[in-house]
């Protein structure tokens, strides 16, 4: 008991900290000059954000080519269309990190956050179905263990959903064959987050708690009334805690079995995010099936499924240093692109680093930014090393489109001396005036929503 | 104010960080270059009359229409504002923000301590933005004390611009930086996005690069370089065409992006050929 009130007490914290550090980000978009409609919440300047593991990195200390370009290409916009790709959205932007996103709002597309409508009128009116049906943004830990996919399972192979996904939904060009195996060379190295509790099988140990003990035993039995049935029937222990298919939970259609690994940081519940909780899901599963659970046996199962959907180190705050990492391991793409003559790949570098740098340089506010005082000196320096990044990059990809190549691996060289030497030490010196200190960051944003509350108190 | 060098210092530790010797760090790279970029500037000319001397005197016209036309409107936000009359002011508020667009180029580099108390942003309790939110955010005309403020800098910059020294770098300084910054995303609406006119500020801005440029620096480039002189035309021309559209929705971000880039890399390279050194990024104290 004390191991399971000790594990939801932490996973309590966790998300409670997530919760506090993200509080002033939480304001949507406004106005009605923006691409998405207002009111959209994105959650883009949260300052905690899931913690991802890549399985090539944890194995061999480095992701390779296929799986670097894979996350640039999930980052970047210029791979979708229309809105999507105006507003900037990204695979990245639903699936931050390559898990969810429970904050993301779309009026009109969603119905309450976590989930949109992925065949709704928005982002491609060609894929519009006319129903307003949103389904809960899932996370790709794993996502090599899930097949199949889609949350009807509608087919089992990654790379065609993945196409899917970029041409039909959000009305993306046809993407080229490198580019969607970068995709999926990318998914397919998220691991989920490890979970020392979960042993050989998916069975737990180490000090486990009478009601996880006694959850994972209800886990197991056979459903009173259909006695072929079980949770572990289709929630497979042994098999990622799933069975690879659909079926009819009584949610209103035939939905694939979701895995139950990290699932405590995978809120909202089923395919349309309807529940917020494990006791809800629990309950449903219950009325549907009439189990006939008691009181205890509910919270039994409640512990059992925390324990098995935990994880170490779920969040992290976001930072310069993790910003620079990441866009680091994209531009290195540029290593093998640049010698390759590859013009393809070097233009989607610069837009996609280059766009990033963009939103990090926001991140040291200018001199007209009067809600913060102080480190103009340092926050004028940053975002001169950053926009002088960015600018290297526009040469390399300007000397690229003229077939300078050599011209365009000196500029690279450039680009590095600035990006591993200079510009994180500018940014380190910068860092206590950046919206990556929570206090610069809460009077930057509550500066932000005074003026924008103007409009919202008129109407 | 300074115009920061350190972006120029910057460049040339980044382009070449071993000048300074093989056995320093990065830190040491950086002074190296500050210090070997001081020693060029010294023996650099500026400061003494040439053509482009002449031709940034040529922009101080427009320069002082453009306050002029800002200045005009905000007294006629007041007026308007005194009148009752929302419509009225709202009006006048778009017709002075078209006069204060354009003249970007150099309100930020020249009179920084101005520019932060008339255009904050998001910090709107100054400024046009304060009169935005409160003509256009709330309906209400309660923005009087906020509008003899915008009317007295206004003021104060424009008795400035008769005797303010121009000089050709600062003017590119400012050219550069505004191209930069009418490339940063307006996907969420932009700075003017209560009045829904984040559109002509950006137009605005490209109105006065294209006659900056066309005024201090155009001839003098040709001379010196006709492809760049042909480049830095172009480009120009293409921002004007990204931005006939209907509306801010409509406007091709990534586009708008890379054609900003592309002009800011031209005319750091057209610095050279001018006799100017490497246009800054940003300004401070």
């Amino acid at each position: 008991m004390k191991v399971r009130c000790l594990r939801l007490i932490a996973v309590g914290l966790t998300l409670l900290a997530a919760a506090s550090l993200g509080r002033v980000g939480a304001f949507p978009i406004e106005g009605n000059q923006s691409i998405l409609p207002a009111g959209t919440e994105l959650d883009e300047d949260a300052l905690v954000k899931p913690r991802e593991v890549f399985r090539s990195e944890a194995k061999d200390g480095v992701k390779s080519y296929l799986v670097n370009l894979g996350n640039l290409a999930f980052a970047s916009p210029a791979i979708l269309g229309g809105p999507a790709r105006q507003a900037g959205m990204s695979c990245e932007t639903c699936h931050v990190n390559g898990a969810g996103n429970p904050k993301l709002y779309i009026p009109k597309m969603s119905t309450r956050p976590g989930n949109f409508d992925t065949t709704g009128p928005l982002f491609n009116p060609k894929a519009d179905n006319q129903v307003l049906d949103p389904v809960r943004v899932p996370s790709l830990r794993g996502a090599r263990y899930l097949a199949p996919y889609g949350h009807d399972g509608r087919t089992s192979s990654l790379r065609e959903f993945v196409h899917d996904v970029i041409v039909t939904e959000f009305a993306g060009p046809e993407p080229s064959p490198v580019i969607l195996d970068a995709v999926v060379a990318y998914i397919h190295d998220i691991d989920f987050l490890p979970n020392p509790s979960l042993g050989p099988g998916g069975r737990l140990t180490g000090k486990i708690s009478d009601a996880e003990r006694r959850g994972e035993a209800l886990f197991l039995k056979p459903f009173r009334h259909q006695p072929t049935m079980s949770c572990a029937g289709c929630h497979i222990p042994s098999g990622a805690f799933v069975d690879h298919r659909q079926h009819d939970v009584g949610s209103g259609g035939i939905f694939k079995t979701p895995t139950l690994v990290n699932a405590d940081f995978n809120a909202p519940y089923f395919h349309d995010g309807r529940y917020d909780n494990f006791d809800q899901v629990v309950a449903h599963f219950d009325r549907v099936f009439d189990l006939g659970l008691s009181e205890q046996d509910r919270g039994d199962l409640v512990a059992y499924l925390t324990a098995v959907g935990d994880g170490m180190q779920p969040y992290e705050r976001e930072g310069a240093g993790g910003v620079l990492k990441e866009v680091n391991d994209f531009a290195s793409v540029l290593e093998t692109a640049i010698p390759a003559n590859d013009k393809e790949v070097i233009a989607l570098a610069v837009e996609t680093i280059g766009s990033e740098l963009r939103e990090l340089t926001e991140r040291y506010p200018d001199r007209k930014n009067t809600s913060i005082s102080g480190g103009q000196q340092e926050r004028a320096n940053a975002r001169i090393g950053l926009k002088e990044a960015i600018l290297t990059l526009r040469r390399i990809d300007v000397a690229a489109a003229g077939g300078h190549f050599d011209e365009a691996a000196a500029e690279y060289k450039n680009y590095r001396n600035l990006m591993f030497a200079a510009v994180p030490m500018l940014l380190g010196s910068a860092q206590p005036w950046s919206l990556f200190n929570p206090e610069t960051h809460d009077a930057h944003y509550a500066a932000f929503r005074k003026t924008m509350q103007a409009k919202q108190s008129a109407h | 104010m300074i115009e920061v060098g350190f972006g120029r210092a910057l460049f040339a530790w980044a382009t070449n960080p071993t000048c300074a010797g093989a056995r320093t760090g990065p830190w040491e790279y950086f002074v190296a270059a500050c210090l070997q970029l001081a020693m060029c500037m010294v023996g650099s000319g500026q400061g003494y009359a040439t053509p482009l001397d002449e031709a940034a005197e040529r922009y101080r016209p427009y320069m002082i229409e453009s306050i002029g036309q800002a200045l005009s409107g905000a007294r006629d936000i007041r007026q308007q504002i005194a009148a009752g009359n929302l419509a009225g002011a709202r009006k006048a508020w778009i017709s002075a923000r078209a006069g204060w667009e354009r003249s970007e180029i150099f309100t930020a580099g020249f009179v920084p301590e101005l520019d932060e108390k008339i255009d904050a942003w998001p910090d709107a309790t100054a400024g046009f933005h304060a009169i935005e939110a409160k003509l256009f955010g709330a309906n209400r005309l309660d923005a009087a004390s906020e509008t003899e403020a915008l009317v007295g800098h206004l003021n104060d910059l424009h008795l400035k611009l008769r005797d303010m020294r121009l000089t050709p770098q600062g003017l590119l300084n400012g050219t550069v930086r505004l191209a930069y910054e009418v490339g940063e995303s307006k996907a969420d609406g932009g700075e003017s996005r209560i009045s829904g006119t984040s559109l002509d500020d950006m137009r605005n801005n490209v109105v006065g690069i294209q006659f900056a440029y066309r005024t201090i620096f155009a001839v003098a480039l040709e001379s010196a370089d006709r492809k760049l002189a042909e480049t830095v035309a172009g480009k120009i021309e293409e921002l004007d065409k990204l931005l006939v559209v209907r509306d801010l929705q409509h406007v091709d971000i990534p586009g708008l992006r890379r054609t900003t880039e592309e002009l800011v890399v031209a005319l750091q390279g057209a610095a050279s050929k001018l006799g100017l050194g490497r246009p800054t990024l940003e300004v401070s104290r």
